[in-house]
C-alpha cells in the first residue's frame, strides 16, 4: 500500500462514527473530514463506519481511506452492521489513536466491554441523545465506560459540558475546541459591496431533513409571512415536508433544494438575505450550518437552545434568538430582519468578524492538534492492566495457593475432631438412608438398587450447593490476605471449589461403599462418566466464581441464592430420578440442573445421554465461561468491596 | 533490573454506602431515577513516584493521608483510576502482620501456610530457623496460636514475615507492635532485611526510623505528594549497629 511510508512517519488515527461520505452530507461529517484534512500533516487519518450500500467496502473519500461495514438498515436510529463491533476490534490495532464521534452506541459496547484498551481514545462529543431517551439507561452505562477510558473528551462549547450530567462527570476531561471554518472559499472581497440587498426576501436554511432539524416549523412561519425559503438539505423528512408545504399552499416560497455541493452551497449563502437555523432539540449542539452563513456575512436567526446554537451567534449581536418550536416568533423574527437592511447590513458584518476571529479553521487544526499530541503522548492509561493478564506461572501459582489454602482447611476440621471431615459423610449416610426409605415407600420402585446412585448424587449436590455458598463469603473473610498480601481475589473463589472436592472425596465414600455393598461391581461405564463431571465441575467452579463475585459486591445477594439454591434442589432430578415422576415435565427440561446432572449420571448407569443435554450443558458453560470473563475483569475491582 | 514506576497515578476510591451494596436499591433507584448515594473521595491524587534499584523511600504524612493506599496501589490490591504504574520484579507487601493467620492452627503450620502464600516452600530448616529467632521455647511450635500472647504472637508474625528477602519491599506501620525487648532485635533484622532489598518502601509516623532507613522521604498530604526530602545516609546508625553486634 502507498500509506505505508507515510504511516510509519505519522501517528495514525481511526474516527470511528456511524456514517460518512458519500452516504450522507451534513454538520458532523464535515467536522470529521475537516479534522482529516486539516491534520493530515501531523496524523494520518482513516475512517470505520457502517454503509447501507453493498458497493464497495474500501473506498477513499478526499484522500483518506475508508472502510464501509455493512449495514442493513436503521435500527431506533442505530446502523444494524452486526459486524460492526468486531471490524472495529480488528482494526484498532492498526491504529495509534482512536476518535470516536459520539454519540455513536455501537462502538461503545467495543469499548465498555473492555477491548481496546491498549490505544489511547478520543471522544468527540457531537450530541447527547436526544431520540429515543426511552432507552437511555441502557446505553448511558455503556457511554459512561467509554468516557471513563478516553483520554480527552472533545466539545465544541463549554455549555455543552454544564447541562449534560454525563459529561459534567468527567469535567477534568473535556477539552473545548470551537469548530472552526474555512473562510477563503468565501469571495468576501467580491460580496461586500452589494453585501445587502433591499429587496431582501430570500430565507436560507441549511441541514440533513430530519425532525430535529426543525423545518417544518419554519414552513409554518413562511405561511404567516411574505419571504421565500430555500432549505438545502435531503433526508427521511422530505415527504412529509412536501406534504407540508403543498397543505399550505407555499410551493411558490418554499422550496427544498436537495443535496447541494459545498460550493453550490457557499454561493447560496452569499446570495440569501436572512439564514435560519430553526432546530428544535439539543441534538443540534453547534449548527456548523450558522457558522458557515455567518462567513458568508449573512444576519442568523437561530433558537435558545441549551447547546451552543445561540452562543454561536449571540443573540441581538449575530442572530435573534427566538424559543425553539415557536413558528410564530420565528416568523415574526425573520420579518423583522427582512424589513431592516439596515439591521441586516449591520448584524452581517458582526456575524463575519465573529466567525474568522472566534472560529477559525487555524485554530481549530491547532486545538484539534494539541488533543491529539497529547492524547497519543500520553502513557496508556493502565499499563499496569495491560501486563495484567497473568502470565501462565501468576495462574499456576495462583492454583497452587489456592491449593495450599484448601489442604489446610481441610486439616483443620481433623485439628478439631479425629474425624474431620467425615462427621459430615456421617450426616450424609444418615440423609440418604432416611431419604432413600421415604422415597421407597413413595415410588414402588426397588429402592436398594437406587441407593448408590441417591448417594452419589446428594454428594455432588451438596457439592454444588456448598462451593456456591462458600464462594458468596469466600472474598469478605479473606479481606485481610486480599488487602494486605495482595494476592488476587480469584485465589479465594478457586479455594472454594478445591476444599468443596476435597470434602466431596470424603462424602464421596458413602455412595461407594453402598456401591460396594449393593451393586454388582462393574466399572465399565465409570469412564464414560467422566467428561460429563468434568463439565459439571467446569459449570460449578464457573457458576461459584460469577455468584461470588456479585454477592461480594451485592450484599442483598446472598439470600437470594440460598433460597434459589434451595429451591433448584427440590426442582432438580437429585434425590429423585426423571423416571420416577411424571416424564420430562416443562420445568425439569427447562432446569439446567437436569441436565448438569444427566450428562454424569446416565452414562454411569449404562444410559446414553440424550444429546439435547449435551448440547444444554455446553451452552450453559459458554454463557458461564464470558460471565467469569466478565467477573476476572471486575475482581480487579474486588478490594473496593470488601 | 528491579524498578518503580509511578506516573501521575491518581486513585478515586469508592465509599461504598449501606445501599451502595444491594443490587435491589440499585436496580430500583434506576427505576425511579433516584441517583446513587455512593461517595468517591480522591485517595491518591496525582502521584508520580520513580524508584530503581537501591532506593529507600519513606512515606510520612498524617492518618488517611494515603501512605497505606499508596502501598496497596503499588502492590497491586487497587487498580488506578488514571496513570500509569509499572513494577519490575517480586514485590512483597507486608501491610498487615495478621493477614492469613488461622488463630486455631499450631505454630508451625502457620509459619507453614504463611510461607506457601509467600510463594516459599517450608522446609524443616527454614521453620526452625524462625523459630529460633523468636526465643520462644521449641515446643511451643506445636501449640495453636490462640494460646500465644499477643506479643509471642508478633515475634512468630514477624520472624515469618521477615524471614525471606524480596526484591520490592512495600512495609507499612507495624514495628511499633513489636515489643520493647524484641524491638531492638527485631530492627536489626529489618535492617538486615531492607538491605537485601533492592526497593523498599515504608509507611511510617515514626520519623526518626524513616530517618534512619530511608534516602528519600515523601511527606503525602490528602493524597497529594506535599513534600519530597533526600535524606543523608544514615552512616552513624551503621556505626552505632556495628558497635552494638561487636
Amino acid at each position: 500500500m502507498h500509506h505505508t511510508s507515510d504511516n510509519s512517519r505519522r501517528p495514525s488515527v481511526l474516527h470511528i462514527f456511524k456514517i460518512y461520505y458519500p452516504d450522507l452530507f451534513g454538520g458532523t461529517l464535515t467536522v470529521i473530514r475537516d479534522i482529516c484534512a486539516s491534520l493530515k500533516d501531523a496524523f494520518a487519518p482513516a475512517v470505520l463506519v457502517c454503509s447501507q450500500s453493498a458497493a464497495k467496502r474500501q473506498i477513499v473519500v478526499n484522500d483518506v481511506p475508508v472502510e464501509r461495514v455493512r449495514s442493513f438498515g436503521n435500527l431506533l436510529s442505530l446502523p444494524a452492521a452486526p459486524t460492526y463491533p468486531w471490524r472495529l476490534w480488528r482494526k484498532i490495532a492498526e491504529h495509534d489513536l482512536l476518535a470516536l464521534h459520539a454519540p455513536f452506541p455501537l462502538a461503545d459496547l467495543v469499548f465498555a466491554f473492555g477491548f481496546g484498551r491498549k490505544r489511547p481514545l478520543v471522544v468527540h462529543w457531537h450530541a447527547d441523545i436526544v431520540s429515543h431517551a426511552g432507552l437511555r439507561w441502557l446505553i448511558e452505562p455503556l457511554m459512561r465506560r467509554t468516557l471513563q477510558r478516553a483520554k480527552a473528551i472533545i466539545v465544541s462549547d463549554h455549555v455543552l459540558v454544564d447541562n449534560t450530567p454525563l459529561l459534567r462527570e468527567f469535567e477534568d476531561k473535556c477539552h473545548v475546541v470551537p469548530f472552526g471554518i474555512d473562510t477563503s472559499g468565501y469571495d468576501w472581497p467580491n460580496i461586500e459591496p452589494h453585501h445587502v440587498n433591499d429587496r431582501g426576501r430570500l430565507v436560507l436554511a441549511c441541514g440533513r431533513l430530519v425532525p430535529y432539524k426543525g423545518f417544518d416549523v419554519l414552513i409554518r412561519a413562511a405561511a404567516a409571512h411574505s419571504f421565500e425559503v430555500w432549505i438545502i438539505g435531503e433526508g427521511a423528512e422530505r415527504p412529509r415536508l412536501t406534504q407540508l408545504i403543498e397543505e399550505l399552499g407555499l410551493t411558490e416560497r418554499v422550496r427544498l433544494l436537495g443535496s447541494v455541493n459545498d460550493c453550490e452551497r457557499i454561493k447560496l449563502m452569499c446570495l440569501a438575505d436572512v439564514f435560519v437555523l430553526p432546530s428544535v432539540t439539543n441534538a443540534e449542539t453547534f449548527g456548523l450550518a450558522q457558522l458557515e452563513a455567518m462567513a458568508a456575512g449573512r444576519p442568523v436567526v437561530n433558537t435558545a437552545l441549551d447547546t451552543a446554537v445561540p452562543r454561536v451567534a449571540r443573540h441581538g449581536m449575530e442572530a435573534i434568538t427566538v424559543p425553539p418550536g415557536d413558528s410564530e416568533k420565528l416568523g415574526e423574527a425573520i420579518d423583522s430582519l427582512i424589513r431592516d437592511p439596515e439591521r441586516r447590513r449591520h448584524m452581517g458584518l458582526a456575524a463575519r468578524t465573529r466567525a474568522l476571529s472566534r472560529y477559525s479553521a487555524t485554530a481549530f487544526r491547532q486545538g484539534m492538534e494539541t488533543v491529539y499530541r497529547d492524547a497519543v503522548a500520553a502513557p496508556s492509561e493502565q499499563r499496569s492492566m495491560n501486563v495484567e493478564p497473568p502470565p501462565a506461572t501468576a495462574w499456576f501459582d495462583s492454583i497452587r495457593i489456592a491449593a495450599t489454602l484448601a489442604w489446610s482447611d481441610m486439616r483443620h476440621r481433623y485439628v478439631r475432631s479425629l474425624l474431620g471431615p467425615f462427621w459430615m459423610s456421617l450426616q450424609m449416610a444418615i440423609v440418604v438412608a432416611v431419604l432413600g426409605s421415604v422415597i421407597g415407600q413413595m415410588s414402588n420402585a426397588d429402592m436398594l438398587s437406587r441407593l448408590p446412585m441417591l448417594a452419589l448424587s446428594m454428594t455432588a449436590w451438596t457439592f454444588l450447593n456448598s462451593v456456591v455458598l462458600d464462594a458468596t463469603t469466600a472474598l469478605q473473610s479473606s479481606a485481610s490476605l486480599i488487602r494486605d498480601r495482595a494476592l488476587p481475589p480469584v485465589i479465594f473463589l478457586l479455594q472454594c471449589t478445591f476444599r468443596q472436592g476435597l470434602f466431596a472425596l470424603h462424602n464421596a465414600c458413602v455412595p461407594l461403599v453402598l456401591w460396594l455393598i449393593l451393586s454388582p461391581h462393574d466399572l465399565s461405564h465409570a469412564p464414560a462418566a467422566l467428561p460429563g463431571l468434568l463439565l459439571f465441575l467446569a459449570c460449578t467452579f464457573a457458576l461459584s466464581l460469577v455468584l461470588g463475585a456479585m454477592a461480594t459486591r451485592y450484599r442483598d445477594l446472598k439470600p437470594i441464592i440460598e433460597s434459589t439454591l434451595m429451591l433448584a434442589f427440590l426442582a432438580s432430578p437429585v434425590i429423585w430420578s426423571s423416571d420416577m415422576i411424571n416424564h420430562r415435565s416443562t420445568v425439569m427440561r427447562l432446569n439446567p440442573l437436569t441436565h448438569l446432572f444427566a450428562v454424569w449420571r446416565e452414562p454411569l448407569t449404562g444410559v446414553h445421554v440424550d444429546p439435547i443435554s449435551i448440547i444444554y450443558v455446553l451452552v450453559v458453560l459458554a454463557l458461564l465461561i464470558i460471565a467469569s470473563a466478565l467477573t476476572l475483569v471486575h475482581l480487579r475491582k474486588a478490594a473496593f468491596w470488601i | 533490573m528491579v524498578s518503580i514506576s509511578l506516573r501521575n497515578v491518581c486513585l478515586d476510591y469508592p465509599l461504598y454506602g449501606a445501599y451502595d451494596y444491594s443490587l435491589k436499591r440499585r436496580l430500583l433507584g434506576r427505576l425511579i431515577r433516584e441517583p446513587g448515594e455512593m461517595r468517591i473521595i480522591r485517595a491518591v491524587d496525582n502521584v508520580t513516584i520513580e524508584a530503581e534499584t537501591g532506593a529507600r523511600i519513606g512515606l510520612a504524612g498524617p492518618n488517611g493521608s494515603g501512605k497505606s493506599t499508596l502501598l496497596r496501589l503499588i502492590a497491586g490490591v487497587y487498580p488506578p483510576s488514571s496513570g500509569s504504574i509499572a513494577v519490575e520484579g517480586n514485590v512483597v507487601p507486608l501491610l498487615g502482620l495478621n493477614a492469613g493467620v488461622n488463630l486455631d492452627f499450631v505454630a508451625e503450620d502457620n509459619i507453614a501456610l504463611l510461607l506457601r502464600i509467600s510463594g516459599r516452600k517450608p522446609t524443616r530448616a527454614t521453620i526452625d530457623e524462625i523459630w529460633a529467632f523468636t526465643e520462644l521455647e521449641a515446643r511451643m511450635q506445636r501449640l495453636p496460636l490462640r494460646m500465644f500472647s499477643s506479643g509471642m504472637l508478633m515475634r512468630v508474625l514477624f520472624a515469618t514475615a521477615t524471614a525471606f528477602p524480596a526484591d520490592i519491599l512495600l512495609l507499612d506501620e507495624w514495628l511499633s507492635v513489636v515489643d520493647e525487648h524484641f524491638a531492638e532485635k527485631a530492627q536489626e533484622r529489618l535492617l538486615n532485611l531492607v538491605s537485601q532489598a533492592a526497593i523498599v518502601i515504608i509507611a511510617s509516623h515514626d520519623q526518626p526510623l524513616l530517618r534512619r532507613t530511608c534516602s528519600r522521604i515523601v511527606t503525602l498530604d490528602h493524597g497529594r505528594i506535599a513534600s519530597t526530602v533526600m535524606v543523608e545516609p544514615p552512616a552513624t546508625h551503621a556505626l552505632e549497629l556495628r558497635e552494638k553486634r561487636a
